[in-house]
């Protein structure tokens, strides 16, 4: 405030005609190219890149404009300004855009390009069922978080204990994060579990099972995807708790033993409800990931057999890339993304309450 | 030629030098160069005498070709060049051509044809190198936003719908079709393919289509003869030839053993593949959809009603759901990629259909177990048709009906249409798609390793092959089987319609619920033919109707 002052009027009232001026050079630049695409001005502008180029000429002069308006603050705003703007031109305005897309019928091979067709695509997607399907699926990908998290939390109660070479497990079991989705599923998916030749194949046979064939039947295919999935993502969740672990407080504990609590006692007293905002932010974002989960489904069975395994993000990819329908597939894009808002809105609300309730007891 | 049957036809043919020292090689040479022969005039001596050379670079067997030799081959067939262009007419002009990079063959093989081409021209050519897997999608999409930034373009025949059927390429000059001999084109690569509405667009540089492989340790198994007498099937046992056949033989072999092992029948692929995986079902479907009266066998070409829920298709799939249970266990998560390279080539499975290159790969691939007891022919036809018109199913008095199924038609050269309003750089965009497509070169290129196939009447001179050091025996084979389906009068030819992968695809996902046994067959027709309607609709019915019939030939 007290910089601000020393500003002198004349430098401000510049910097706020420079917004005002590249702010109507934007705006002006926007109508006219939407004039001349829609038809209305006949300038025939090839692209949209004048309307770009305003853009950045617009987000150059704010960054100024701060500067010679606020002087020091204005200094500490240009540390944050560009990737909020570089936000709002690769995220948001894509998004808001996409609206735009969405209520059209556009596929790429259509004699007529793009046409408004109103809520024909809400319609059409409310009633595809394979939307619905995939939405099905996607509710027991995501209901299995729950499992995946029993797990990883048993996994980094073994990496936080005194247990030999635990160095060399943290990096061990740390491994498959860094491996690509799309090379599981061929090196897992289709070399490992391949039915003639791949080697869990061959040990399922040992084992008695006739015809191991993984991706076949509705059940094993589901269970088996979700098994590479999880196996790619859970050292994520194990970090996480990890971290969580080391972090509490050794007193707690310390005296927990003290008085006599060990074993279940103390983990289910003591651990896991001080380990309670790191599970929440640990299943919390491991759903956020799993509702993506698109690349090992499309390699390993393309959402088979029978859709069985098809989740949201792959009916997509399908509408889109192999159908060019890009109306409609942004419109099911849009949709699941209001989908996945509401429900972790919903889902964050319910663990806000929950913890509360906790942290009153 | 593809990669893999070169390698697969050296490795199956005898040493070149014996060859050559035989009589069959003189006979052979003799042949070629035309010797002896009085009435040959001076050119015609000239020309068999270039196309001998140019097979001589580098020599069958003597290593694969690289830039140099390809740049040596772009250089000696100049001369067609040289009849229409002057020296140095094109200079200043610059142009983009748009292809591939698989395997390194094609664009790269381009490039060093064109070298010469472009140092006699003057006109200069930059290079757009595409992976196959991005290649729709950015077609599509430079022809969606209007952003059309190639001047030629190495295309399929499917994608014709799209880029001719909007008039975003440029009509072939009559002097083009003279200088690359376009009445040389095999049957089916002729009108309509590669025109629309009666206006040539394509230049063929390679041609395709689906044969059918099959196992023949299994067809002179002497267990399974007695097998199969045994069970009172009617005729011998040996190679089916009608889709019936496959089927009685698919289920006939389960629980058989054959060398210790399984015996299985036909491979279907049962999962979807982008799109591809449908030609599968129409190789089963052209027999018994495809009359030798109608030309059409998709789409009704009076109002483009989808014909794929008629009983002939119907019958398909359930041939398809029958075959299945005797089919490997692993059957429904198989793409056509699993059941030609992790099935039939590593020994699973005894008939499958597809291209060319699983029966050559029988010898090369590291993967392959089946050695030579690969042989292949046309697809299977069928005792009876369905002849939609009559809505009938009709036996024919020639026999069984057969319909190779002309899948995907190969690559061809297009000039786009953004040249034609520059005169100069017109001729040079054709000059240079004619150099590629240029008789003397596509036969080196189905010759050598280049992506290409067979495509021309003028390569089924089984003397060349011979004289350039292919084995004769192999040769006749492999061609017969190839030009077998190409020139079969009944032959299923690819509608070329705009967004025909699209209809494809949607095609796969129904029929894979079909085969995991949520629908019957019935209702997956059905299902598909109500998504190709609307599919129709949101393209466009009108033009599309107009399209396909254009793609017929009607």
């Amino acid at each position: 405030m007290g910089h601000a002052s020393l500003i002198p009027a004349g430098r401000k009232s510049a910097g706020r005609l420079l917004i005002v001026l590249t702010s109507l050079l934007l705006a002006a630049t926007v109508i006219f190219q939407i004039l001349d695409a829609s038809g209305v001005l006949a300038f025939g502008l090839p692209d949209w890149r004048p309307s770009l180029y305003a853009y950045i000429v617009w987000a150059v002069s704010m960054g100024i404009s701060q500067v010679m308006m606020r002087g020091e603050a204005g200094h500490k705003a240009l540390f944050l300004l560009p990737a909020l703007l570089f936000t709002i031109a690769m995220v948001i305005f894509p998004t808001v855009f996409g609206f735009y897309i969405a209520f059209s019928e556009w596929n790429l091979s259509s004699f007529d390009g793009q046409k408004f067709n109103g809520l024909d695509n809400l319609r059409t997607l409310y009633n595809d069922s394979y939307f619905w399907n995939a939405l099905r699926n996607m509710t027991f990908y995501v209901a299995s978080v729950l499992l995946q998290y029993a797990l990883a939390f048993g996994l980094a109660l073994l990496l936080n204990a005194d247990i030999r070479a635990r160095k060399f497990f943290r990096v061990a079991f740390l491994l498959p994060f860094m491996l690509s989705p799309v090379a599981v599923s061929w090196m897992i998916g289709k070399s490992l579990m391949e039915f003639r030749f791949g080697p869990l194949a061959g040990l399922a046979r040992h084992l008695g099972w006739e015809n191991p064939a993984f991706f076949a039947t509705p059940w094993i295919a589901r269970f088996n995807i979700l098994a590479l999935d999880a196996w790619v993502w859970l050292p994520f969740m194990i970090i996480l708790i990890l971290a969580g672990l080391q972090a509490m407080p050794k007193d707690i504990q310390e005296a927990a033993k003290v008085d006599g609590a060990a074993g279940w006692t103390s983990f289910w007293h003591i651990t896991f409800p001080l380990m309670l905002p790191v599970s929440v932010t640990t299943i919390v974002l491991r759903i956020i990931f799993q509702l993506k989960l698109a690349d090992i489904v499309i390699n390993t069975t393309s959402g088979g057999p029978g859709g069985a395994t098809d989740t949201v993000s792959s009916f997509i990819f399908r509408e889109y890339r192999d159908r060019s329908n890009v109306g409609y597939g942004t419109m099911a894009a849009e949709v699941y993304l209001i989908i996945i808002i509401i429900f972790i809105t919903i889902l964050l609300n319910l663990v806000g309450r929950f913890m509360r309730r906790e942290a009153a007891q | 030629m593809k990669v893999e049957e070169y390698n697969q036809l050296l490795g199956m043919q005898t040493d070149r030098r014996s060859l050559l020292k035989g009589a069959a090689g003189v006979a052979a040479l003799g042949a070629t160069g035309g010797l002896g022969s009085a009435a040959v005039s001076g050119s015609a001596l000239a020309a068999d005498s270039l196309r001998a050379s140019i097979l001589k670079i580098p020599g069958v067997g003597k290593g694969s070709p690289g830039d140099a030799e390809w740049q040596k081959v772009g250089e000696m067939c100049l001369e067609a060049t040289k009849a229409n262009v002057k020296p140095g007419e094109f200079k200043g002009v610059e142009l983009n051509f748009m292809g591939l990079n698989n395997q390194n063959l094609h664009n790269m093989l381009f490039r060093g044809f064109l070298k010469p081409w472009e140092a006699y021209t003057g006109a200069k050519i930059n290079w757009i190198d595409l992976a196959q897997a991005d290649y729709n999608a950015r077609l599509q999409q430079s022809i969606a936003t209007k952003t059309v930034d190639f001047d030629i373009l190495e295309m399929g025949a499917p994608f014709e719908g799209d880029v001719c059927g909007k008039g975003l390429a440029s009509v072939m000059p009559d002097w083009v079709k003279k200088q690359i001999d376009i009445e040389d084109y095999s049957d089916y690569l002729k009108p309509p393919v590669g025109t629309w509405d009666g206006k040539t667009y394509r230049v063929t540089i390679d041609g395709d289509c689906h044969n059918f492989n099959y196992r023949t340790d299994y067809f002179s198994d002497a267990e399974l003869a007695k097998a199969w007498k045994a069970e009172g099937h009617q005729g011998e046992w040996a190679v089916p030839k009608t889709w019936q056949k496959v089927n009685e033989v698919t289920k006939f072999l389960k629980g058989k053993k054959i060398k210790g092992q399984d015996a299985i029948g036909y491979l279907d692929p049962a999962k979807g593949w982008g799109g591809f995986g449908f030609y599968f079902l129409e190789d089963r479907a052209t027999a018994y959809v495809k009359h030798p009266d109608n030309k059409a066998w998709l789409f009704d070409p009076e109002n483009m009603k989808p014909l794929v829920n008629n009983p002939g298709w119907v019958r398909a799939i359930q041939d398809v759901i029958d075959c299945l249970p005797s089919e490997p266990a692993d059957q429904l998560n198989a793409d056509p990629g699993t059941t030609a390279f992790q099935q039939f080539l590593a020994g699973t499975g005894s008939m499958l259909s597809w291209w060319g290159d699983v029966g050559s790969m029988a010898n090369t691939s590291d993967t392959s177990v089946i050695g030579n007891d690969v042989a292949f022919d046309i697809l299977p036809g069928s005792d009876d048709v369905y002849n939609y018109k009559t809505a009938k199913w009709e036996k024919l008095a020639s026999g069984p009906n057969v319909s190779p199924n002309c899948a995907y038609l190969g690559w061809g050269v297009y000039v786009m249409a953004r040249v034609d309003a520059d005169p100069k750089k017109q001729k040079a965009a054709w000059s240079a798609a004619a150099h590629l497509g240029g008789k003397d070169l596509s036969l080196w290129m189905v010759m050598y390793p280049s992506g290409m196939q067979v495509h021309r009447n003028s390569h089924s001179d089984i003397a060349e092959w011979v004289g350039a050091g292919y084995n004769k025996d192999y040769i006749t084979s492999y061609l017969k089987s190839q030009f077998g389906s190409y020139n079969h009068p009944n032959r299923a030819i690819e509608p070329r319609i705009p967004g025909i992968f699209q209809y494809y695809s949607v095609a796969e996902d129904e029929l894979a619920k079909v085969f995991a046994g949520k629908m019957t067959a019935q209702q997956g027709a059905d299902s598909i033919a109500a998504a190709w309607d609307k599919l129709t609709d949101q393209i466009g019915r009108e033009n599309q109707l107009k399209l396909y019939r254009a793609s017929l030939g009607m």
